[in-house]
Parts: structure tokens; C-alpha cells; sequence
């Protein structure tokens, strides 16, 4: 299945989107077309974000633009330039899916998505529109508008337990995060020797696609086999991670399609919604319930602060002193921590960008991370806010501002939100109450851990 | 002291490579407040029109733009005085311009070219017929911007200056007198011819 693609019509060998890739996947000579090497593509889509080459109509002449629009499979709507690097669209998919009368539709979007999607619409970078977002989903027509900070919530009891329990059952560490599925790819590329550093914890959208087909099968009173679970991400790899053939624990995919927040803003404009004119409306509960813990899943260290604050009141009972960990803020490659937890100093770091991993591997190869516990890993710059399928700029020069603004603004979701930690998400409570039973239970070992390729157990 | 002649936007072939980045702050800075472009490739709904074109070849590639003349020849054969050059530098009035491409047979660089006109986001309509008009692009130096070129900025690899040929002649000519200075002053036989 390919996910990312460069059009050899219109690539003008510039390979500044070598100089972005982390992988080192853009092969060609300058002034040439470049391909990408497939075996090493990790799919975060930063080419994308940096091609500048377009279809022009000095060029390519005027008839270029619909050819390669409708090649493409977009909407017709679409009037934006459209550039050599791009992400394969599946559109189409979702537009069958919701036409399907047999087909009971549900949406998650991430975290990242509410930070950007109103840029597109020409508001100011980084304006937080998470009620607008919801309401656009109702108006697109899915049944039932969830939310991937759901599952990103439920994550953290996942995660949050497995980590307590290799701490005190001295068990494989430092434990990775497991979110970024472009950080997975490469773990199971590059170091399939460390994949077991990997938490065994599904990612939040592969967390609340699972439920959604199976516990929401259940409170929607509808037959799974009728329920399509759509993902709206900013990132490209989510498609990748969506079709693997671990995560269709559910019975089939748990996710049926993928859609980027630029996608997303596509299909709007296709059905003419007025997305100024939108209401402020709330996520559906239970599924779309979520705390600012859960919200900050999208930037850098946001996933370490989460699993902190839930982390702390697991292991000691009480709750951590003060709930905004600056510690692990900020946008260094790879920054460390030490967190007071009870007894415990629990040693922490956090990797953003995935070009600042490898050092950090060759660290951990060499035994001088054995006494960190966790470590978090994000692949796109500063996190998923600045994620591949994200709003692109036009000019790069005011990237540095969208990536402070998209960060502030899920900061300051988190601080306007009742409930800030996952655990005292009440939908949480009720779904580990109804359903799970507890955390790494029988039922979440079913479906919302996985294994990584190069395991002999692997299915 | 001001310069004798116009500025204009000048390339590096060694440095450029190639990536259009100045053609998309080209075509952002001037769609601003006609065409309502955000920041964002998603707030653009007309087709992407610069004022100046990058050009690859085999082994370099370099953005070629308007050299703002001092006797203009696109001026000088437009016939609809949609050309001026105020302040030395060389601008076209699309609403005056009716495509008859003098202008780009006119430039020697290939400076101009004939793109589809759009304003609020719709092309705008030939005065016979509803086919929209197209008008001749070219650079304008950004002339209502105060922080200068936006193709300057933009450029990763730094490739694009703004230059002043008449302050760089001067330069040249200090450099080259304090060589000199310094050469005939060590050749003693040349004091004497």
C-alpha cells in the first residue's frame, strides 16, 4: 500500500525534502526526480510538508491542474495547489462509507486535529477549534462523533499500568511509547533487536477504534460488522498503522479509513459547509469524553505528562502536587527528567524529531540508558501538531509560529478542561466498570495490546 | 546617497535548488487582500500565479525575474500604458492589460508571463465573454511591502539578494583603486611613465 508518493512530473530535484526526511528515504540526483526508498520511509509525511514544487500553470500548462487533481482521487471542490510530494487520498472511501445506508459510521479525531484544522479555513495559526471540529463531523453525517482523546486517555491506564508494573516487577526497561506509528516502523526496521522496549500499548486511535466496534457496538446497540470507524489524524503513517494486520483485533480493521486534517477540511468545503458559521458543539459521550490529559498527547512530552499524572496516583495513592509538569515541556531533540514518584525517582526522557533518536539508540545499545524507566518518542518536529497531515504553510518561514501557537493553544485546551487526568475521566471509570475490568485485564490484552514484527510470537 | 539605478532581484545558481519556495511567497505576499490566502495551502482557492519563474536545467536551477530596466522594453511596447516604471521600479496594471503578449515578446529574459487573472477568488471576465482574462506577471518588487522582497526572504538556501548594481560597481571600482594603489606603489619605474 503505498502512503506517500512523489510525482515524477512535477519533482524538480530540489531534495529539500531530503533534508527533512529522517530516514534518509529520498534517493535521486539533484535536478532529477527523487523516489522514495520504501524500505526506509517511515510515512510521517515531513516531504510533504515541505514540497513546494506545484502543478503551474506556466508549466505544466492548464489542463495539468484537473488531470493530476483527478489522479489523485480528490474532490472536485479542491482549488488549492497541489505539490509533487503528497500522501495518497482516501477520500472517496469515507465519502462510499457515509452514502452506505447499511454502514453505521463513527469518527475519533486526535488531538492535534482541533490545534490546525481552523488554518485552513483562514484563521490564525494554532486556533483551537475543537467545538467547530465536532459540529463539522455531525453536519458531515457520521452517526456517532467519538474521539481519539478517548482512547488516548484509556491509553494512559494501559500504558500507565504496564510501566508501573516493569517497574516493580522488574521487567524490560526503559519502556518507548508506542503512539507515533512512524517511531514504530522504525524501531521494527532499524532496531527490531529493541522492539520489546516498546510499550505493548496500542496507539489511541487503534485504542478507540477497537472499543468503538466492540463497546460501542455495544451501547449503540448496532451489529459490529455494520459499524465503519473513520480516523480524521494529522498524520500520514496513521493509514500505514490502521491497515497493519495486528490491529484488526475487533473481529476485522478496527479502523476502516484514515483521513488527514487537511482531508478533513477538504470534505467541508465539498459539502459546502460554512465552517465560520459553525456552533461550538461537545464530542458524543461516552466514547468522546476526554480529560486535557488526554488533549496533550499532541505535542512533545504531552504523553510523558499524562502518563505522569496518572503514573503518580497509581503508585502512591495520592494525587501528584502539581498537575502542569513543566519537566518535561519544551522542544529539545531529546531532553531528560528526573520525577520524584513516592520512593521511586523515575527517570524519564523524551525524544521529538525522529532525526534525534538514533543517538539516543546508540546510548541504549551501549547499556548508558539502563537505569531510565520510560522514555516517549514522537517522530514529526514538536509532535503531532506539527504532524505530516497537518495544515501546510505556504511559507516555511512562519512554521516556527504555527508550532508555537498549535503547542500553546492544547496547553491552554488542557488548562480550561474540568477534568485533567485520565484516570478521572468518568467515561473511563464506567468503561473499565462495563467492560474492561481493570487495566491490563483479559479484555485489554485482547484488544488493546499488540506485538511488533520480529517477535516469533507474532501473528 | 540613493542609487543612480533600479534594484532587482538577483539569483545564485549555485546556491538555488530549485524548490519554488519563492514563487509560492511570491504568489502569497501579492494574494493577500486580493484573493484572501492565508498562511495556509488550504486558504487558496485560485491558481498559484508568481512574478517570477524558476528555471532548472540540466545541473543548476535558478529563479529568473524582472531586472527592472532603465529602458524598459515591456514598457516601452505596451500600447495600453498598462507599464510604468515609478521609483525605478517596472509595474504592471493587470486591470489595463489585455494579453496581447508584446510584452513577453519584448523582454529578453522571459521575465513576463500571461496568467490567469483572479480577484475575491473568481477569475476575472474578458470584457466580451465569460472566460476570464488572463494578464502579464512579472515582478514587482514588492513594492507595498516594507520589508522588501518576499522571494528574499523565503529562499532557504539564501540564493536571492536584492542587488544594487550601482553600489556594487562602486565597490568594485574601491577595491580594484586600493589594488592598484598598492601595485604601483611596489613598480618604481611606473612613477615615471
Amino acid at each position: 500500500m503505498t502512503i506517500i508518493a512523489i510525482d515524477q512530473n512535477l519533482c524538480t530535484g530540489c531534495k529539500e525534502c531530503s533534508k527533512v526526511c529522517p530516514t534518509l528515504a529520498i534517493e535521486g540526483y539533484p535536478h532529477q526526480p527523487q523516489t522514495i526508498a520504501e524500505s526506509r520511509c517511515v510515512m510521517c509525511g515531513q516531504c510533504v510538508q515541505k514540497c513546494k514544487s506545484y502543478v503551474s500553470v506556466a508549466e505544466h500548462g492548464a489542463e495539468a491542474y484537473e488531470r493530476v487533481r483527478s489522479e489523485r482521487g480528490l474532490p472536485e471542490s479542491v482549488k488549492e495547489p497541489l505539490f509533487a510530494a503528497y500522501n495518497v487520498c482516501r477520500l472517496n472511501e469515507v465519502k462510499a462509507a457515509l452514502a452506505d445506508p447499511d454502514k453505521f459510521t463513527l469518527v475519533q479525531c486526535a488531538p492535534a486535529v482541533r490545534m490546525a484544522i481552523a488554518e485552513d479555513f483562514g484563521y490564525p495559526l494554532g486556533t483551537l477549534a475543537a467545538g467547530k471540529l465536532a459540529a463539522a463531523l455531525r453536519r458531515i453525517g457520521f452517526n456517532k462523533v467519538y474521539d481519539a482523546n478517548f482512547g488516548a486517555d484509556v491509553t494512559i491506564m494501559e500504558e500507565g499500568s504496564e510501566l508501573i508494573d516493569r517497574v516493580t516487577n522488574k521487567g524490560l526497561l526503559p519502556m518507548f511509547t508506542s503512539c507515533c506509528p512512524a517511531w514504530v516502523r522504525y524501531v521494527e526496521t532499524k532496531h527490531p533487536d529493541l522492539r520489546n522496549h516498546l510499550s505493548s500499548t496500542k496507539s489511541p486511535q487503534q485504542i478507540e477504534g477497537a472499543l468503538m466496534k466492540t463497546y460501542g457496538a455495544k451501547i449503540t446497540k448496532t451489529p459490529a460488522e455494520k459499524i465503519y470507524v473513520v480516523s480524521v489524524m494529522p498524520c500520514t503513517c496513521k493509514q500505514f498503522e490502521s491497515s497493519r494486520p495486528e490491529m484488526s483485533d475487533s473481529g476485522g480493521r478496527d479502523v476502516d479509513v484514515v483521513m488527514t486534517t487537511r482531508e478533513l477540511a477538504w470534505l467541508i468545503k465539498d459539502l459546502g459547509i460554512d465552517f465560520a458559521a459553525l456552533p461550538d458543539e461537545g464530542f458524543d459521550k461516552p466514547l468522546g469524553d476526554y480529560s486535557g490529559a488526554a488533549g496533550i498527547f499532541g505535542v512533545t512530552g504531552g504523553v510523558m505528562e499524562a502518563a505522569l499524572r496518572t503514573g503518580y496516583e497509581l503508585l502512591t495513592g495520592e494525587a501528584i502536587p502539581a498537575v502542569d509538569i513543566a519537566a518535561v515541556r519544551g522542544t529539545d531533540g531529546f531532553r531528560t527528567a528526573e520525577v520524584p514518584v513516592g520512593q521511586l525517582k523515575l527517570k524519564v526522557g523524551i525524544v521529538t524529531g525522529l532525526k534525534n533518536v538514533e543517538p539516543v539508540m546508540e546510548e541504549l545499545k551501549a547499556g548508558r540508558l539502563n537505569d531510565y524507566h520510560f522514555i516517549e518518542v514522537m517522530t514529526c518536529p514538536e509532535g503531532c501538531v506539527t504532524g505530516g497531515g497537518q495544515p501546510k504553510l505556504l511559507v516555511d518561514l512562519d512554521l516556527p509560529e504555527a508550532y508555537r501557537a498549535r503547542a500553546a493553544a492544547t496547553y491552554s485546551h488542557d488548562k480550561e478542561l474540568p477534568v485533567r487526568k485520565s484516570h478521572e475521566n468518568p467515561s473511563v471509570k464506567k468503561l473499565y466498570d462495563d467492560f474492561l475490568k481493570k487495566p491490563l485485564g483479559k479484555e485489554s490484552h485482547k484488544l488493546l495490546h499488540t506485538t511488533y514484527a520480529g517477535d516469533p510470537k507474532h501473528h | 546617497m540613493p542609487s543612480e539605478f533600479g534594484l532587482f532581484v538577483s539569483a545564485d545558481p549555485g546556491k538555488c535548488s530549485g524548490c519554488k519556495a519563492c514563487e509560492l511567497a511570491c504568489f502569497q505576499s501579492h494574494h493577500v487582500k486580493r484573493n484572501k490566502v492565508g498562511l495556509t495551502v488550504g486558504t487558496v482557492a485560485v491558481p498559484v500565479t508568481p512574478k517570477l519563474y524558476v528555471t532548472v536545467m540540466e545541473t543548476a536551477s535558478m529563479p529568473i525575474q524582472c531586472k527592472h530596466c532603465e529602458n524598459a522594453p515591456c514598457k516601452a511596447v505596451c500600447k495600453q500604458f498598462a507599464i510604468s516604471r515609478a521609483d525605478g521600479v517596472v509595474i504592471v496594471d493587470e486591470k489595463k492589460c489585455i494579453g496581447c503578449k508584446d510584452c513577453l515578446m519584448a523582454c529578453p529574459f522571459g521575465a513576463v508571463s500571461l496568467l490567469p487573472y483572479f480577484v475575491d477568488g473568481r477569475p476575472v471576465p474578458q470584457a466580451d465573454s465569460d472566460e476570464g482574462k488572463v494578464a502579464a506577471a512579472k515582478c514587482d518588487l514588492c513594492f507595498e511591502d516594507t520589508a522588501g522582497p518576499a522571494c528574499v526572504r523565503a529562499c532557504p538556501n539564501e540564493a536571492l539578494h536584492l542587488t544594487d548594481v550601482d553600489a556594487d560597481r562602486k565597490r568594485k571600482n574601491i577595491a580594484a583603486a586600493e589594488a592598484l594603489a598598492v601595485i604601483n606603489a611596489g613598480v618604481p619605474e611606473r612613477g615615471l611613465l
